[in-house]
């Protein structure tokens, strides 16, 4: 039985367990895929204090070592769902079945699909999230950025120095036939279908809670870009793995 | 033979997080013989296997694909894509 259970090794997950072990209590760490989150994308981070121009792979390297040196257990396993015993949640994974007192859902979240229609359109070809990831595989090649928003316009200025040409179009148009590669720009969803059930999510997906990081369910807490909230950065995931963490701490100690 | 080929590139965050998780598959599994292509310096070969996004692991026995992942994944996924 552990005393928290955290789902999710990005920033926010690793934060709270870092906290979590520091109080002496007993922390396991539960990720599907590689530990570190969306920020391993980023080549150079220029917001986190005290880290000018890390990478985003060395930042999470840093704090994955501090926090299983300070006692947090990690598994690779993708948790399908969560089972409420009153004085304990099970944790059902994919391999295995953990038991904890708290669960902190850290889950982040991923890159928005292609429509039906677009993913149809696109046929075979390539379809990539991360302009900066993919981008030099099609060098000299036209290709295609779906997307209005920011991250569209920044893909696009990315492209632009790679690709012979490249096409913009809106997330309902037509793909552009002679693109080779269709590059997806059209926002992001909390990573909470396995606790629609569980805890109370907003209209997109959200897990709803306020400041305190506390879920509609007793003993259950949000950190990160899964919780409702207006500013989704580095430091305010952190801030939310501690805050979640303490939380928790505070419930465990009740 | 079994053989697993991983196309990757410096520049890739995910590609670098794949790193100890193929050194673990490596270490459990030596019967699978694992191959590292990077991307930019050999492009024929990435177009050839038609790599459209980075890390992308193939899985070739006796040389012909059966089967491939695109991004990052844990050591018991991989295990589970190869069935070992």
């Amino acid at each position: 039985m552990y005393d928290i259970v955290i789902i999710g090794a990005g920033i926010a997950g690793l934060t709270a367990a870092i906290y979590g072990c520091r109080a002496n209590k007993k922390v396991l760490v539960l990720e599907g895929k590689v530990y570190g989150g969306q920020i391993i994308n980023t080549f150079e981070i220029e917001n986190w204090p005290g880290g000018y121009k890390i990478s985003g792979v060395d930042l999470m390297k840093k704090i994955y070592g501090q926090a299983t040196d300070l006692g947090a257990e990690v598994e690779f396993d993708e948790v399908l769902k969560i089972v409420d015993h009153g004085d304990y949640k099970e944790i059902v994974c994919e391999d295995e079945k953990y038991q904890a007192k708290t669960v902190i859902l850290a889950t982040g979240t991923d890159p928005r699909k292609l429509s039906e229609k677009q993913a149809k359109d696109a046929g075979k070809r390539a379809i990539s999230y991360c302009a900066t990831c993919d981008g030099a595989l099609f060098k000299n090649k036209p290709v295609v950025v779906v997307g209005s928003g920011n991250t569209a316009k920044h893909e696009i200025k990315y492209l632009e120095n790679i690709a012979s040409k490249v096409y913009h179009i809106h997330h309902d148009d037509p793909i552009p036939e002679d693109a080779v590669a269709i590059f997806v720009a059209i926002g992001r969803i909390p990573g909470t279908d396995f606790v629609r059930d569980f805890v109370k999510l907003d209209s997109e997906g959200y897990v709803v809670a306020g400041e305190d990081c506390k879920t509609s369910r007793d003993g259950v807490f949000v950190a990160g870009d899964c919780r409702t909230k207006d500013t989704r950065q580095l430091v305010t995931a952190a801030a939310d793995g501690a805050v979640a963490a303490e939380m928790a701490i505070k419930y465990l100690n009740k | 033979m079994i053989e697993l080929i991983d196309f990757y590139a410096d520049w890739c965050g995910p590609c670098q997080m794949m790193k100890p998780v193929l050194e673990d598959f490596e270490a459990k599994h030596p019967e699978v013989k694992v191959t590292k292509v990077n991307v930019d310096d050999e492009e024929e070969l990435a177009e050839r296997y038609n790599v459209s996004g980075i890390p992308c692991l193939v899985l070739l026995n006796d040389g012909k694909e059966v089967a491939r992942n695109v991004g990052a994944i844990s050591v018991k996924k991989l295990e589970k894509m190869i069935g070992v």
